[in-house]
């Protein structure tokens, strides 16, 4: 049993993941290292250094005080090389105007659960409830397990936003306690999405079929990336799951939103993501009406 | 409770040279009747201002009453920052004099008025009896620019009377109850002058209904529309039926209300949807208006109330619980929310009162207006407001059912029967400053508050904080007494004719409200600054008493020196717990502060002889105001910088989402004082798109013992850009506190306050 997990974030009053008013709870850690990440800091699993280059006053406060050299002055400039870092944490206090930080903590079930219980009352008059997010929460899965089966116990409706890549038999000891996945469909193409993501499709198609023949409600989430994967192939390989699948209980598209990059750049990993426009809402638009073209109606914008 | 919120203009300015011979005729007036009976004086003066001060109507006016005030004169409220009851505007004449060559013998003229009243006007009046230890600790009057902890207003503020009883008997009908009320006296050998003063001032309201009669018909006799004509002489005919009759029709009730709310200076107008409910379906039903010329009057009142342009006042309470003619009501409320979808005016502050079991198309109806960018109706909880003004004031359920309202600044009264003018005003981050210095003013530098202690001295965070207590209670002891004292010589000054007559128990004692004629006169008392003190003290006890992390000379000099070369202790103190994060370190601490001084306050009424003395927690530019006279504090805000408004977290920093926030300011109990104000601002996507989620939102806050919203729809996008493109921006009104403005008309400094208020 693990009593407490890695966190990255939790979110009170979040209304865009899954129905009512909810608190989403991010863990840290993610099996996958997909291009467009829209949350870079949320991949590794240990908790990270980030540092907010706008915020540096070139004070070098940091430097006098990292153990490990981490902080260095260049052409009377504060860098920084994160590989050096071993989190001993001096730094953030040193600095004087928050330009650094530690991103992940180590939480309790118990600390989440009671935070999560003081928005019971809006879950209940919202039709809302709680979301575990991430990062891949399946990658701390006693954690996950814990806070869902507290959620249950205080019959709040519970989510699970996954990116279907984890044990199977894992999803199946986890299916009573989550009403709803959010299941993401990245990539219909076997090898793209192993480019794309760093991960083969089977086993994320498996658990699918698995939990959805398991009675699970399923929403699939579909992040489409301009030039990556908004191709008519992957566009009619969406159509068909809808057809095929007629139990869903939708499909939604997330359009890319190149916010991730700004935070990949705070951990010193900007260089393993793409790097391209935020989706205008024209476009979105129009990958609607090409997916509602083919059949697909039951469909929006995430 | 400020009289212009875009900028501390505090004195009204003439273009052109003003003529002083209405003042001056009231001045004789009042000389020659200065020893009269009070009815008497008041109803002369009341005869020499009205019809006079009238203005003449307006083109697209339904209705008749427009008034421009003179710089001398009688009121209820307040015509300036002292301006009240006997007034005159010293400042404003003396900067006519200065500005204009006024004719040597008028010159003198306007001068020996100025030197008459010196004595006369009653603010002056309270003033010189003030006691020593008053004179000496509540030393400036001027709260808007003197740095200082409290300072009395000068106002009778908030008046809401019976306006049903108005309607209902009507000039012919209350004449008649004065008559046999002066008879009864009369055989009981007791005061009629009483009512003598009533009659005159009766007639003086019939006078200016047939002076506007006259004027009325004479512009549609040179009127050449024939449509214009019609309506002109429509008013005019309706003037002329309320002077000998009881208002019979929708039109004719809204007529003699208006007058009367000039004539008396009421500037809050209590439960409409009661009074004039049954009105409008009458004539609805009989067919003599339909919905679309019912909506007419009522956006033609609107916008004359919205003329009327009183920043702070111009209520109208619609819905709510005990409503006898709910059926009624309701359709009034519903036309009155449209009167105000569409009239898109910052008055008037129409209000909805709710409660479990309402008719729901009226909730349904307000956030509808609230989301076409109104700001209104502001919302009230009967659920919870109730049982606070039962054990706040102590009224009966009953009472508190039946009567409560909200008037101006939002504080609770019952219409017609209590009365309870904020006249005072409490800095309390001023007062924790103070404390912390030994009662030295770090902004002026000079001793203005109890001595008790340095800093240093302060060995337990309860030493600092019963230290603080003792301060602020000094305080509103003082400011409790200025309040009774300020009653007590209005009381001798005069009876308040047009309110008494209205207000139970005056006409039957045949006395003036502040003179022992009012059922339960009361008191009430603004605080600022509560969520600066709370979180002030909260960040010293966490980084000073407990985690040691910053030592009390440290602070001392970081404040000193507005945090320049202090950074690292401001970013340490802005990093302590907040109020308004659902935090329970934060709140806790608010509570407290709260509880400190409310509780106080409450405690004084006995004391002092009212029937409550109570906290008000308005929100409004008073907050930016007093902020510019505050040092820098302990919560990491910098010198001068605005302080928070009312109950809400202070700018920015309520940083856990809108239902955290919601939990905090859901904490502090109600039923400890008389009203206060919560601002919430919504993205007009979230209002629009996800109302389900607004409504969940609210309910959940309701539930949760939440009484009062105000709510703003707007986003940070709409201000930003309003800061660069005014024009494009005219109908963006913001509230600011408890009041609406025009967000492009606000100061600098003002918007960036907003702006640095949390939008969801
Ligand atoms: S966390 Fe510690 S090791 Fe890492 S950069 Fe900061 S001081 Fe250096
Ligand atoms: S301490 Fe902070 S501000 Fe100073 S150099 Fe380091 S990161 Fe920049």
């Amino acid at each position: 049993m693990n009593d407490s997990g890695i966190i990255v974030d939790i979110q009170r009053f979040s209304i865009h993941d899954g129905p009512g008013i909810r608190t989403t709870v991010f863990l840290k850690g993610c099996p996958l290292n997909c291009k467009w990440c829209h949350n870079p800091e949320a991949i590794a699993y240990k908790p990270q250094l980030s540092f907010n280059q706008e915020k540096c006053l070139n004070c070098f406060a940091c430097v006098s005080v990292c153990p490990t050299g981490a902080h260095f002055i260049k052409d009377n400039k504060h860098e920084i090389d994160f590989t050096l870092c071993q989190l001993s944490g001096d730094c953030v206090p040193a600095c004087p105007n928050e330009a650094l930080s530690i991103t992940g903590k180590v939480n309790s079930v118990e600390q989440v659960i009671e935070l999560i219980l003081k928005d019971k009352d809006y879950y209940i008059n919202s039709g809302g409830g709680v979301t575990i997010s991430g990062g891949e929460p399946m990658t701390q899965f006693q954690f996950t397990k814990q806070i869902l089966k507290a959620c249950k116990d205080n019959s709040i409706h519970t989510i699970l936003d996954t990116c279907g890549h984890a044990p199977s038999e894992k999803y199946l000891e986890i299916l009573p306690l989550v009403d709803l996945f959010l299941y993401d469909y990245k990539e219909s193409d076997y090898d793209k999405h192993k480019e794309y993501t760093g991960v083969y499709n089977d086993l994320i198609q498996k658990n699918f079929n698995m939990l959805y023949g398991a009675g699970a409600k399923i929403i699939l989430r579909c992040p489409i990336v301009p030039g990556i994967n908004d191709t008519d192939k992957h566009f009619e390989a969406i159509c068909n799951l809808y057809k095929d699948y007629p139990k869903l209980l939708g499909i939604e598209i997330m359009p890319y939103h190149n916010i991730g990059l700004d935070k990949a750049r705070k951990i010193g990993a900007e260089g393993q993501f793409i790097s391209i426009d935020t989706t205008d809402k024209e476009k979105s638009r129009e990958w609607i009406s090409a997916l509602n073209e083919l059949g697909c109606t039951n469909i929006r914008l995430g | 409770m400020t009289y212009n919120i875009n900028e501390i203009k505090q004195i009204s300015i003439e273009t052109k040279m003003k003529d002083y011979s209405k003042e001056l005729k009231i001045t004789e007036v009042y000389k020659a009747y200065k020893d009269a009976h009070p009815a008497i004086k008041e109803a002369m003066c009341l005869k020499a201002e009205y019809p006079a001060y009238f203005t003449p109507i307006q083109d697209g006016d339904l209705f008749a009453g427009r008034l421009k005030q003179g710089r001398v004169g009688f009121t209820i409220d307040e015509w300036g920052p002292t301006a009240f009851a006997y007034y005159c505007q010293f400042e404003e004449i003396e900067n006519d004099l200065k500005t204009y060559d006024y004719p040597a013998e008028e010159k003198a003229k306007i001068e020996e008025m100025l030197k008459f009243w010196e004595t006369e006007d009653t603010s002056n009046k309270i003033r010189k009896e003030y006691p020593p230890l008053m004179a000496q600790y509540l030393f400036s009057d001027d709260w808007m620019n003197t740095s200082g902890i409290a300072f009395p207003l000068y106002r009778l503020t908030g008046s809401t009377p019976n306006f049903k009883k108005l309607l209902d008997l009507g000039i012919p009908g209350i004449y008649k109850e004065i008559e046999e009320l002066k008879a009864t006296a009369e055989f009981d050998g007791r005061d009629v002058q009483f009512y003598e003063g009533m009659k005159i001032a009766i007639d003086v309201l019939a006078d200016v209904c047939l002076y506007y009669e006259k004027e009325i018909r004479l512009l549609a006799e040179i009127s050449t529309i024939d449509e214009k004509k019609e309506e002109l002489n429509k008013i005019a005919d309706t003037l002329h039926i309320i002077t000998i009759s009881k208002p019979r029709t929708f039109r004719e009730a809204i007529q003699l209300f208006w007058i009367y709310t000039y004539v008396a200076d009421i500037r809050n107008y209590g439960r409409m949807d009661i009074y004039m409910g049954d009105f409008l379906v009458n004539d609805l039903n009989a067919g003599i208006i339909d919905e679309d010329e019912a909506l007419k009057y009522l956006q033609s009142l609107w916008q004359l109330m919205a003329d009327r342009n009183t920043v702070v006042h111009n209520r109208v309470i619609i819905g709510g619980k005990s409503r006898p003619n709910e059926a009624n009501a309701d359709r009034f409320a519903l036309l009155a929310m449209e009167a105000t979808r569409t009239v898109k005016e910052i008055e008037p502050q129409l209000s909805l009162r709710f409660y479990e079991g309402m008719n729901p198309a009226l909730f349904e109806k307000a956030l509808d207006v609230i989301g076409g960018g109104a700001t209104y109706p502001i919302l009230y909880n009967d659920d919870i407001n109730i049982n606070s003004i039962n054990n706040a004031f102590g009224f009966s359920i009953k009472e508190a059912e039946r009567y409560f309202t909200p008037y101006g600044c939002g504080e609770f009264i019952l219409e017609g029967r209590s009365f309870g003018t904020p006249s005072g005003v409490i800095n309390l981050l001023k007062a924790l400053e103070v404390t912390l210095r030994n009662g030295v003013d770090p902004v002026t530098g000079k001793v203005i508050g109890l001595q008790l202690g340095n800093f240093e001295d302060f060995h337990s965070f309860d030493d600092l904080m019963n230290a603080y207590k003792k301060q602020v209670e000094f305080f509103v002891s003082l400011l409790a007494e200025q309040e009774v004292l300020e009653y007590k010589i209005c009381g001798e000054e005069a009876p308040f004719l047009y309110n008494s007559l209205l207000y139970d128990d005056c006409m039957a004692k045949g006395k003036g409200m502040f003179a022992g004629g009012i059922k339960y006169l009361g008191g009430t008392l603004e605080t600022y600054g509560n969520t600066n003190t709370a979180d002030s003290l909260t960040a010293i006890k966490e980084l000073i008493y407990e985690r040691k992390l910053i030592s009390k000379k440290e602070l001392l000099d970081a404040l000193d020196n507005n945090f320049a070369g202090y950074e690292n202790i401001q970013l340490k103190l802005a990093n302590a717990p907040k109020y308004g994060n659902d935090n329970e370190i934060a709140d806790s601490m608010l509570e407290r502060v709260h509880n400190h001084v409310c509780n106080f306050v409450k405690n004084q009424a006995d004391r002092v002889g009212l029937h409550s003395y109570l906290v008000v927690i308005i929100n409004n530019s008073a907050n930016t105001l007093m902020g510019r006279s505050t040092h820098a504090s302990a919560d990491g805000r910098k010198a001068f910088e605005h302080m928070n408004n009312g109950n809400a977290p202070s700018g920015g920093n309520d940083k856990e989402g809108v239902t955290a926030m919601l939990n905090s300011i859901a904490k502090p109990s109600t039923s400890i004082h008389a009203g206060s104000v919560q601002n919430m601002k919504f993205s007009p996507e979230l209002f629009f798109e996800r109302r389900d989620i607004i409504k969940s939102l609210l309910k959940t806050y309701f539930d949760k013992g939440g009484s009062q919203a105000m709510i703003t729809v707007l986003n940070r996008g709409d201000l930003e850009n309003a800061l660069v493109e005014p024009e494009k921006y005219r109908n963006l009104f913001v509230r600011v506190g408890g009041f609406s403005a025009r967000f492009v008309e606000l100061s600098t400094e003002v918007q960036k306050d907003i702006l640095s208020r949390t939008l969801y």
